[in-house]
């Protein structure tokens, strides 16, 4: 039988369609029923323009969107023989920006979510500590502010540099914002330092914390999610930062990636539109995100996690709560490095100029972000956009499952609709 | 902070509400849970005491009206014209436009609900308290306003970004530079221009610059005739004031 279920409490609308046979699910197909157009809006636009359209994409990862598009400006001045030489600085702050997005998109997806519904899960009444993710969350966007002057949909990163020309002063109150949400998110999640929390080896090392953090991993195995939601065990990273290398797992084996064999085809969605494209690498379904990031970090708790539970939604979950961790350190180490006197912004010729196309990907919270552009004249002749749900949470049919659909196999409907969570779903990114 | 209903409860259409809050842009052909958005807007707008429209698609029809912008609009307003679903109920609407809606100006608007106090609306609808003033207001620029010097570029801290990055701020309301982002800044405070995104025409066109004749805006600030303001602006740019037209700090140089 058939049985839609709306997913809520999402950025957009979402709905998965169960066929249960024997009370568990034989296979899934997700729809995303709302097309926005983005695209579109954004053909004969000028250039420049686009700087400030497509951080609406999202109201969630808008920051990630920005880059992207910055990259895929200056990759088409670069293609059009015009490359472009960033100061340290201004690449510094962008990744700084950056990764404090993230950090408040997995504050706000632990305490909104992730906590909250496995304790709808396991029926256990539970705190309700929703404000703790948004406090935090609170305390990044400041931090963001100070360069890129609000969160969300800042357009501060601009062709050949950003817009903003701190002096000590905003490095020093980033500074303070981040030592205040270390100190907020020690004390009130993990229960432990940083530090200590990162040299974790093993999962056993949960036992002597009593914080939120060890009572969700305890949950998760509670709930048997050690067992339960595995992908294909394939890992996509795309994104060149200062935390990440363009790289895909097998298992553990990392290989070499190029972009041009990232392909997109419509989702397969037999019971209602959906407007979403699937996207694949070499026609495979990879997973993207904090644990693919995290994978390929070498941190020893997630390669001891691994190894126990493979890319199980408990893996997935704290993934996420590593990556939170370690993103919150490299903030303080990019931010230690700026030097204020360098320039903000490096001249370039006139966009006009500039007949070519560009590509910028960015690793944003959820994966992979691809954004295209063809410019001619100063103007967009035509836009794409991938984004990374495209990739976990594509719909293709039961011989060749995504990664979200493979990994809601056999479980329970409710089983299946929290592993469906793990993954972070963006219905506004995905049918952008 | 656990919401009271679900969603496919809320579409129902059974339930009432003192306070509707629509965010997006109104697009009559849209359907959310199975249930066109159309029956759904106007179960709850009558029963609802006061109609927020948060940000500028559900204000005006903002960035989303251009992918359909034959048939998509506000909730109240198309562009700046009453022709949105709601003009019946138009007493009941309170726009809180800008892209994205500041988050103290929804705080702002609910607890004056909730105080039972009156809001003061301009023509678009919009809280005056919010949105009297002009997004000018509080830039840590505006010195350079005042001098007619422009900035000679991005990513500087000295300038004004009227005269040729494109900013509308002396044309926008909003409380953007008082209020401030995030409680710590704003756009033009970091060297961006202001996009003018509280007002019903947003998303204009060629956001990062200024559309001049003989390298004066074409546009003059809010109220203040054209001849006026060329008069005055030829006067201070007579001025060359030095210690407007240098660094204001040369980390390189100054030891």
């Amino acid at each position: 039988m058939i049985t839609k279920q709306l997913v809520e409490q999402i950025e957009g609308e979402a709905s998965v369609y169960f066929d249960i046979k024997n009370e568990k699910v034989d296979f899934a197909t997700v729809t995303f029923p709302h097309f926005r157009g983005m695209e579109s809006i954004l053909e004969t636009k000028p250039a420049l323009d686009a700087l400030v359209i497509t951080p609406r994409v999202c109201g969630i990862c808008g920051h990630a969107h920005l880059m992207a598009t910055v990259r895929a400006l200056e990759d088409a001045y670069k293609n059009s023989g015009y490359e472009v030489q960033l100061t340290q600085k201004a690449k510094l702050i962008r990744e700084f920006t950056l990764v404090m997005e993230m950090i408040q998109n997995h504050l706000k997806w632990l305490y909104l979510v992730i906590i909250p519904e496995l304790n709808k899960l396991l029926h256990y009444d539970g705190q309700k500590s929703t404000l703790k993710g948004a406090y935090g969350a609170s305390l990044a966007s400041k931090a963001i502010a100070l360069f890129g002057g609000q969160w969300p949909h800042s357009s501060y990163m601009i062709p050949g540099g950003i817009t903003s020309d701190p002096t000590h002063i905003e490095v020093m109150q980033a500074h303070h914002h981040l030592q205040e949400l270390k100190s907020f998110f020690e004390k009130e999640s993990l229960g432990t330092t940083l530090e200590t929390f990162l040299s974790f080896e093993s999962c056993k090392d949960f036992h002597a914390l009593d914080s939120d953090i060890a009572t969700l991993e305890k949950h998760l195995i509670e709930a048997d999610m050690h067992q339960k939601g595995f992908a294909h065990d394939r890992f996509l990273i795309l994104g060149e930062h200062t935390f990440s290398e363009r790289t895909k797992l097998k298992h553990t084996r990392s290989f070499g990636v190029d972009i041009k064999f990232v392909t997109t085809k419509p989702s397969f969605s037999p019971y209602e539109k959906s407007f979403a494209y699937n996207a694949l690498y070499k026609n495979d379904y990879y997973e993207t995100g904090p644990l693919a990031r995290m994978m390929s970090s070498g941190l020893p708790i997630i390669k001891n996690m691994h190894r126990r539970f493979k890319d199980s939604a408990y893996s997935r979950v704290l993934a996420r709560v590593f990556e939170l961790s370690f993103m919150l350190q490299h903030a303080t180490k990019l931010l230690d490095k700026i030097d204020v006197a360098e320039d903000s912004v490096v001249s370039l010729v006139d966009i006009k100029k500039v007949w070519a196309t560009g590509i910028g990907v960015v690793e944003a919270p959820r994966g992979p972000l691809i954004h295209k552009v063809t410019i001619e004249d100063g103007i967009i002749k035509n836009y794409t956009i991938i984004t990374p749900t495209q990739f976990n949470i594509g719909s293709d049919t039961k011989e060749k499952p995504t990664s979200v659909q493979h990994a809601m196999q056999r479980l329970t409907k409710e089983d299946a609709l929290f592993v469906f969570r793990t993954f972070d779903v963006c219905s506004v990114c995905t049918t952008h | 902070m656990e919401a009271q209903y679900s969603f496919e409860e809320i579409v129902r259409c059974e339930l009432s509400c003192d306070v509707l809050v629509f965010e997006g842009t109104y697009d009559p052909l849209m359907v959310r849970g199975d249930v066109p958005l159309k029956k759904i807007l106007l179960h709850y707008a009558k029963s609802a005491k006061t109609i927020i429209a948060a940000g500028s698609c559900a204000s005006f029809g903002g960035m989303f009206k251009a992918s359909a912008p034959e048939r998509n609009s506000g909730i109240l307003f198309d562009l700046e014209e009453k022709k949105g679903p709601l003009v019946a109920l138009e007493e009941k609407v309170i726009n809180l436009s800008g892209c994205p809606i500041h988050p103290e100006w929804i705080g702002y608007t609910l607890s004056m609900i909730a105080h039972k106090k009156e809001i003061l609306l301009d023509d678009l609808h919009r809280p005056l308290e919010l949105y009297a003033t002009l997004a000018h207001h509080g830039c840590t620029r505006n010195e350079y306003f005042e001098w007619k010097v422009d900035a000679k570029g991005f990513g500087l801290k000295e300038g004004c970004l009227f005269y040729e990055q494109g900013c509308r701020a002396p044309m926008t309301h909003a409380s953007c530079n008082k209020i401030l982002w995030n409680e710590v800044s704003s756009k033009t405070r970091i060297g961006t221009p202001c996009f003018g995104c509280t007002e019903a025409d947003f998303p204009r066109q060629n956001l990062f610059s200024t559309k001049t004749n003989m390298s004066i805006p074409q546009e003059t600030p809010l109220g203040v005739p054209k001849r006026s303001y060329l008069t005055m602006a030829g006067i201070a740019k007579t001025f060359h004031i030095e210690r407007l037209e240098g660094k204001l700090i040369d980390y390189k140089t100054t030891r």
